[in-house]
């Protein structure tokens, strides 16, 4: 067991949820929420877990903290298998879901932090001395005798970060940690993660923001519907859209057939719309690049069109060809 | 096991008490499981067998003060895990090191030292309604019953909570639980007036012996070896409970991990 | 005339169907089970052993029938409020009071369906009563009874929305609730005779519900007849009614005071 390992390995790992439909009758179903994904994350790496919502980031982090059981496959923490092995794994690990669940309402932030010392079994004079440290880092020093119930969503978050390092683990897994923050909160908070991992510690993070990943971490997976698309650095993703122009075109209220007919462009890789208040930011990736702006203006004929752009592709393009256009 | 290991133990065994203390001191449900229907039991109870006389007022004091000690037991320990589930806790303490066993035991130990409270509190009311001096016949014996008790209880709870937790079933018919062991445990009546297929339950669980052995030293009607046999039955329970405990939350934990119920969704 | 009978019997209807969905969403048959039919034997078996414990067995039918008819409390106060004060009901309410329909028939249809399941939960009391503690039933005139009990369940849905209007602007309904249903243990002369409680006792028996109600019982399963007890039931009513009416006028007063603060029930 030493520097050699993997700090985490993950082999066929799948994980299978049956739930209920109906109330009188029930009917059962499976969903397939992490459908045989491996990786590998180096100690002391920063690696990113990238997918849109219900891609099944959450569930690989659950099953890989030992709170959920695979349906099948492996998966080795700091050298122990997660489902046999929890015991050993859980004293050298942290690990945030974040929100406004996971913590006492009716205590204070002090007296939250130093409850989790105890359960982590920190020397009580270990503790009194980083409380205060680390209440100070994640800028709570000065309400930490308040009772959480008080406290702002942003605040939560922050406290959830001071008592994931509590015990000083090695390895850390931060699911989703800058939601729900403003973004200067946001930014701190990745600051943060960045000396969290210049000390040495390895982390695990998973976001559905692209350029947060793309700022912070050394290698990415892309995981969609329970499958990784892609896997390495930022870098090397983006060179895979390196021969995509994006032709973004602003429309108002944009017929869901007249999308699909763009889609089926021969040229087209793919169409992603945002909505933005009352106009839609229509996004397609095309190799064509400029050449292709006369069709497609063709065949948004009759349409309201605004501002047309064509521009370069960034992370964010390549992790929307990656998950197939849906982000 | 090493003193080191020990020591760890019952810390996180206080800080699981502490914490459950300090919240259930602003909880109005709580209260009212501790203090209010003890209360009003042992006002009904005052009233009801108060034309016994006096001798009687002990009795009624130890016996209602035992149902606020199993209400309490019954609801806030039986719901120790579940609780956790419902604040989005559970997964937080299933994650760390420290086996979840310590830490519900610290929490059913809150539980069944707050609710004490309710045996005093009607201690205060008999006085009170009785205006006669309420004491203790035995009271040393007195006060090692109460500790094997609440040690027995606390014990007790560490089995009901993970069935709770695994078994939604049988959470529900956690309401219809209480006045039956009221009755089973013969708190306020000798068990004597139900029917004798139910002894056997009555012999099953703690809360008899515990009423027994607390009615016996403080009326002074126990012998010693009655008093010894109480005794006897509350630490077989309660080490039968600890070992039972151990392998339920064992297969709890495992399939809550299985089942992904760790969390409310 | 006949149009607006039949629109607020309607809204009365509906109110009195969303409660009847509400009691059955979240009671699985287990749990019905256990409140209606176990924890009533149950209730009912602890209070006359501790009776028989102290007068003998002679005086079992007292505790009987009292604590049989204080079943009708379960329903009254527990489904009544959750009922009215229920997130469901919150959650609709601020748009329901947009619209100018009847508050009366809106408020008071809640507590419909939790009548008849009261009346069902002391049937099933009694008849524990009659089965298993020998309950003598056969001296007692059954319409005479049946109206005790309907009447009886009537009044303590009563005060179950007043107390389910209290509880849409405090949040400890539960707390609320427990507390009512073990002070009406006491008051309602279930378990103690109310004419050996000292004056101020009895005045606060005598304004809540169910007092009459079981006072009425006991004589009736002794062989009384309607007439006799006519004064007692009619006693009943009144009170049942004074305490909807108080209820309403609480659930107005809220109503006017959150639209004039601008906040609807304190959410």
């Amino acid at each position: 067991m030493g520097q050699a390992v993997s700090a985490i390995e993950v082999t066929n790992l799948r994980r299978v949820f049956k739930t209920n439909i109906g109330v009188l009758r029930r009917r059962a179903k499976e969903v397939v929420a992490v459908d045989d994904i491996s990786f590998e994350v180096e100690p002391g790496e920063l690696f990113g877990l990238l997918g849109p919502n219900g891609a099944g980031k959450t569930t690989t982090v659950k099953m890989l903290t030992t709170l959920l059981l695979p349906t099948s496959g492996m998966a080795r923490v700091l050298g122990h298998d997660v489902a046999r092995q929890a015991e050993a794994i859980r004293h050298r690990i942290g690990f945030i879901f974040g929100g406004e669940r996971g913590l006492y309402w009716r205590l204070s932030a002090v007296d939250n932090l130093r409850y989790f010392a105890s359960l982590y079994q920190m020397d009580p004079q270990v503790t009194n001395r980083r409380i205060p440290e680390l209440l100070e880092m994640v800028g709570l020093a000065d309400r930490g005798k308040e009772r959480v119930e008080g406290y702002s969503r942003g605040m939560m978050q922050r406290l959830h970060v001071a008592r994931t390092l509590l015990h000083d683990p090695e390895l850390l897994f931060l699911d989703e940690p800058t939601i729900g923050l403003d973004p200067v909160g946001a930014r701190e908070l990745r600051q943060t993660i960045r000396n969290l991992q210049a000390a040495g510690r390895t982390i695990l993070l998973t976001t559905h923001y692209m350029f947060e990943a793309d700022a912070l971490c050394q290698r990415i997976a892309v995981i969609n519907h329970g499958r990784i698309v892609a896997m390495d650095t930022p870098e090397v993703l983006k060179r895979e859209v390196r021969d995509l122009s994006i032709v973004e075109l602003e429309v108002f209220g944009i017929p869901p057939a007249v999308v699909d007919r763009l889609r089926a462009l021969p040229y087209v890789d793919t169409v992603s719309i945002e909505n933005l208040d009352q106009r839609q930011s229509l996004r397609v990736q095309t190799p064509r690049g400029a050449e292709a702006v006369p069709d497609l203006m063709g065949m948004l004929e009759g349409l309201r069109v605004g501002r047309v752009v064509v521009r370069e592709p960034t992370l964010e393009d390549a992790y929307v060809r990656l998950v197939g256009g849906e982000a | 096991m090493n003193l080191q290991a020990v020591r760890m133990s019952a810390r996180v065994v206080a800080a699981a008490a502490e914490v459950t203390l300090r919240q259930n001191v602003v909880d109005a449900f709580v209260l009212f499981t501790i203090l209010l229907q003890p209360l009003v039991i042992a006002v009904l109870a005052m009233w009801m067998l108060g034309g016994r006389g006096s001798e009687n007022a002990i009795f009624v004091v130890i016996g209602s003060g035992m149902t606020g000690l199993w209400s309490s037991l019954l609801f806030m320990g039986g719901n120790s895990i579940n609780w956790e589930r419902w604040t989005g806790t559970l997964e937080l303490l299933v994650g760390q090191p420290s086996h979840m066993s310590l830490i519900v035991f610290g929490k059913n130990l809150a539980v069944v030292l707050q609710s004490l409270g309710s045996m005093l509190a009607s201690y205060a009311l008999a006085a009170a309604f009785f205006q006669a001096p309420l004491h203790i016949a035995q009271p040393l014996l007195f006060g090692v019953s109460l500790v094997l008790m609440v040690i027995s209880f606390v014990c007790f709870g560490l089995v009901i909570a993970p069935i709770f937790l695994m078994n939604p079933q049988v959470h529900h018919w956690q309401n219809a639980m209480e006045f039956p062991v009221y009755m089973l445990s013969g708190f306020l009546f000798p068990i004597a007036l139900l029917p004798g297929w139910t002894t056997p339950l009555s012999y099953l669980l703690t809360p008899y012996w515990a009423a027994r052995a607390l009615h016996g030293t403080s009326g002074g009607t126990a012998s010693s070896s009655e008093t010894l046999l109480c005794w006897g039955m509350m630490i077989l329970l309660a080490v039968v409970y600890a070992f039972v405990s151990r392998w339920l939350m064992d297969v709890m934990l495992r399939k809550a991990r299985a089942d992904a119920t760790l969390r409310m969704e | 005339m006949m149009r607006r009978v039949w629109l607020n019997l309607r809204l009365f209807l509906q109110g009195a169907l969303l409660s009847y969905i509400g009691l059955f969403a979240w009671l699985r048959p287990a749990t019905y089970l256990a409140s209606k039919i176990v924890m009533p034997l149950a209730q009912i078996l602890f209070f006359t052993f501790m009776g028989i414990s102290a007068t003998g067995q002679s005086n079992a039918h007292f505790y009987i029938i009292g604590n049989a008819v204080q079943i009708a409390a379960v329903s009254g106060i527990y489904g009544v409020t959750m009922s009215v004060g229920g997130d469901r009901w919150a959650g609709t309410l601020p748009y329901l009071l947009g619209t100018p329909a009847n508050r009366l028939a809106m408020f008071s249809g809640r507590a419909f369906f939790h009548v008849i399941d009261g009346i069902t939960g002391v049937a099933i009391a009694l008849g524990w009563g009659v089965v298993l503690l020998g309950l003598d039933l056969t001296r007692t005139d059954p319409l005479a009874l049946a109206l005790t009990i309907l009447i009886t369940t009537f009044s303590t849905s009563g005060l179950g929305l007043l107390l389910g209007c209290i509880s849409l602007v405090s949040l400890e309904t539960m707390f609320v609730n427990n507390t009512a249903y073990f002070l009406l243990l006491i008051f309602s002369g279930a378990n103690i005779q109310v004419s050996t409680m000292p004056g101020w006792m009895q005045a606060i028996s005598h304004v809540l519900p169910l007092t009459r109600g079981i006072a009425a019982a006991r004589r009736v399963i002794a062989g009384d007849s309607l007439a006799q007890v006519a004064p007692l039931l009619v006693g009943e009513v009144l009170l049942g009614g004074l305490y909807i009416l108080v209820g309403y006028g609480l659930f107005r007063w809220f109503e006017y005071q959150g639209k004039r603060r601008g906040t609807l029930w304190g959410f």
